[in-house]
């Protein structure tokens, strides 16, 4: 009996001290993966474009606030996440990082005092730059950047989300790969480069890859099976990458390349999250990389790829559209409304028009697993932004006022299995659900 | 308005529209959409109108556009609910209008609106003139009027027989005016109470999607209207 409390006591102080060491052992923080030239710098204007490749802008900026000096609201299933001030003020940025603070950062999610970032921070993707990048980032933060003083509201997660030492352990399951960039070998320069963009700073994952038991991004490159094949952002759906039927397989390379860098092609327009994507970080690309990005996503496509042009060679009149063109005053609600509300610019054939309307037919947002993005652009709209190409703000109005959840849910429905789309119903209560999201 | 020799009359015209109405109309009910029915007329609170005003406007848009007869009227349709909402925003306060002068009131009609007084200020000095004339004239103020003697008193007005003030010389056209908009404006104004106007004469609303109509020649447009806020017919 005496020996086995013994037993039990000396198991009690290991697992005390096991916890003791997990919280406060500091994390071992990753170093340079390639050691750079005492001498090496940056070339001009690299850092900053660094920085429009990995979006730090959008995140770290709040609306109508300072470039980078944070304060902006994340919404995350967890709770609110602030962003942080990441100007180079001394107080309350992040002027006193070293180079290996702001790499640790980017790469184990760590600040330099051992704080664990919550991975609203997409160091998961960050871990992959590499050593040029982070110098040039590093370089364009401490001398580019307007240093702003600015104590931004601290992140506050309820219980157990607030132990942020319990990171430590995600971190294991989610950002404990080798860190840098591995190309892929056999594939060409143009690949990898795009590959580099899309799973290094581009952190496409972070809302293209579906999220896994633990949260963390179910495949962070092309070796898993479902990287980038959709996922969900802050309500909002982001479409499949890889099929057969999205948008970078469909279409043609420089036509998912327009895509990126207007936010518009022939046959869609970037709505929701992507829109500010386009925005603020990939209209900045230059025309290689974004057809880099392209060529990429097309080459990691998950089917075979569309032997048939993006558009086919006779077009086929759908029971849809012969339907919405009789006109029939007996015709169902779903389509009635089409006719009623979005037809003047989506036409019954449901192709829209290039670089205007996007097609609805065979669109990926139209047809995603989750309706969220669907019904929120059918609620609130959608503007493109301008961009140095296109500088036309393109806007659909909301029509939150004129349908009502069960009008909402019977057009979309109705958008999901017209024309050639084939995807799953949407219910008054999933309309409720996008529309009472916009009151947060 | 006169209609033009050798044109088709617009009463044969509206004629024509209703007989097609009537047959689409067959059809549409079924997906017109059910919408909790407004405050009758009776128990309606006027916003700017003062009674007595309220009961000229409900007598005499009666009989500019008449419920008996082919088609919707203007009392069915809410029109005097429209005049009410008008005259008591922008419109009726002239909010947006040149109103400095100089006002001349021998001035052509085609040199606008001629007089210092707004739209409502109109009303509400022309109705008693108007009402108190047609007690001189016919016994009674307009609104108690039998509907012959009204469409008399009215015809009179329009040619200005009491030869009333200079500066409400504009009465009877914007009363006239005020009860075509009534009957034909979008729903959202308070008149062309659910699209009946519309439905009568076929027009489709705002629904701006008929690019695949545009070849197909002498085929009926099948659906009911649709209003700004998306209210069905």
């Amino acid at each position: 009996m005496k020996k086995l409390v013994r037993v039990l006591g000396v198991l009690v102080v290991l697992g005390l001290v096991a916890l003791l060491a997990f919280i406060f052992v500091p994390v071992q923080r990753t170093g340079p993966v390639t050691q750079l030239a005492a001498d090496f710098k940056p070339a001009k204007g690299q850092g900053e474009y660094v920085m429009r490749a990995g979006d730090c802008l959008a995140c770290h900026t709040n609306e109508g606030g300072k470039p980078f000096a944070g304060g902006r609201a994340i919404q995350s299933p967890m709770g609110t996440i602030w962003t942080t001030n990441i100007t180079p003020d001394k107080e309350t940025g992040i002027g006193n990082w070293s180079l290996d603070d702001f790499r640790a950062a980017l790469y184990d999610g760590v600040t330099p005092n051992g704080t664990h970032l919550y991975p609203a921070m997409p160091y998961e993707n960050y871990r992959k730059m590499s050593e040029e990048d982070i110098v040039a980032l590093y370089d364009y933060f401490m001398h580019e950047v307007e240093p702003v003083s600015d104590k931004v509201e601290e992140t506050k997660l309820g219980f157990p989300f607030n132990l942020r030492f319990g990171l430590r352990a995600w971190n294991w399951l989610a950002a404990s790969y080798e860190p840098g960039f591995k190309p892929t070998t056999g594939q060409d320069e143009q690949f990898n480069r795009g590959k580099y963009l899309v799973e290094g700073a581009g952190h496409c994952a972070a809302c293209h890859s579906p999220r896994n038991l633990f949260m963390a991004q179910d495949g962070i490159d092309d070796t898993s099976k479902v990287f980038l094949t959709g996922g969900e952002i802050d309500g909002y759906t982001a479409p499949d990458l890889r099929g057969r039927d999205s948008g970078p397989q469909k279409w043609t390379t420089e036509q998912t390349a327009a895509y990126l860098s207007t936010a518009r092609n022939a046959h869609s327009t970037a709505t929701g999250e992507m829109m500010l994507v386009v925005r603020d970080s990939l209209q900045y690309l230059t025309k290689e990389d974004n057809m880099a990005i392209a060529a990429y996503l097309k080459k990691i496509g998950t089917a075979p790829a569309n032997s048939a042009s993006a558009t086919p060679a006779a077009p086929i009149v759908t029971e849809t559209e012969k339907m919405l063109t009789d006109a029939k005053a007996d015709m169902p609600l779903g389509p009635r409304l089409y006719l009623d509300n979005c037809g003047g610019c989506h036409f019954v054939t449901g192709k829209g028009a290039g670089e205007t309307f996007p097609e609805l037919d065979g669109n990926s947002l139209v047809t995603a697993k989750s309706p969220k993005g669907l019904i929120s652009v059918i609620l609130h709209g959608a503007e493109l932004p301008s961009t140095a190409d296109r500088p036309m703000k393109m806007r659909m109005q909301g029509y939150d006022k004129r349908l009502s959840d069960e009008e909402i849910a019977a057009l979309a429905t109705f958008l999901r299995e017209g024309w050639t789309n084939k995807a799953p119903a949407v219910s008054a209560a999933d309309v409720k659900a996008v529309r009472d999201l916009a009151h947060h | 308005m006169r209609d033009l020799p050798g044109l088709p009359s617009r009463r044969g015209f509206l004629k024509a529209s209703a007989a097609t109405a009537a047959i689409a109309g067959i059809a549409v009910p079924a997906k017109a959409e059910q919408k909790p029915e407004p405050v009758a007329l009776t128990e309606y609170k006027p916003i700017c109108l003062k009674p007595s005003e309220w009961a000229f406007v409900m007598a005499a848009v009666a009989r500019l556009i008449p419920s008996e007869g082919e088609g919707p009227g203007a009392i069915e349709t809410r029109v005097p609910v429209f005049i009410d909402m008008q005259l008591a925003g922008d419109y009726g306060r002239a909010a947006d209008w040149y109103m400095e002068g100089p006002h001349d009131a021998a001035a052509s009609p085609l040199r606008g609106w001629q007089t210092p007084l707004t739209p409502l200020e109109v009303y509400q000095q022309a109705i008693p003139v108007f009402d108190e004339w047609c007690k001189v004239t016919h016994g009674k103020i307009f609104a108690e009027l039998d509907a012959a003697t009204q469409d008399k008193a009215l015809t009179s007005l329009q040619k200005d027989e009491m030869k009333i003030r200079p500066d409400l010389r504009e009465f009877f056209t914007i009363l006239l005016g005020n009860t075509k908009e009534g009957y034909f404006a979008d729903p959202m104004y308070g008149g062309n109470h659910g699209m009946q106007a519309w439905t009568y004469i076929g027009f489709p609303g705002a629904r701006g999607s008929y690019r695949e109509w545009v070849l197909k020649h002498n085929v009926k447009y099948p659906l009911g209207p649709v209003s700004i806020s998306g209210e069905r017919a």
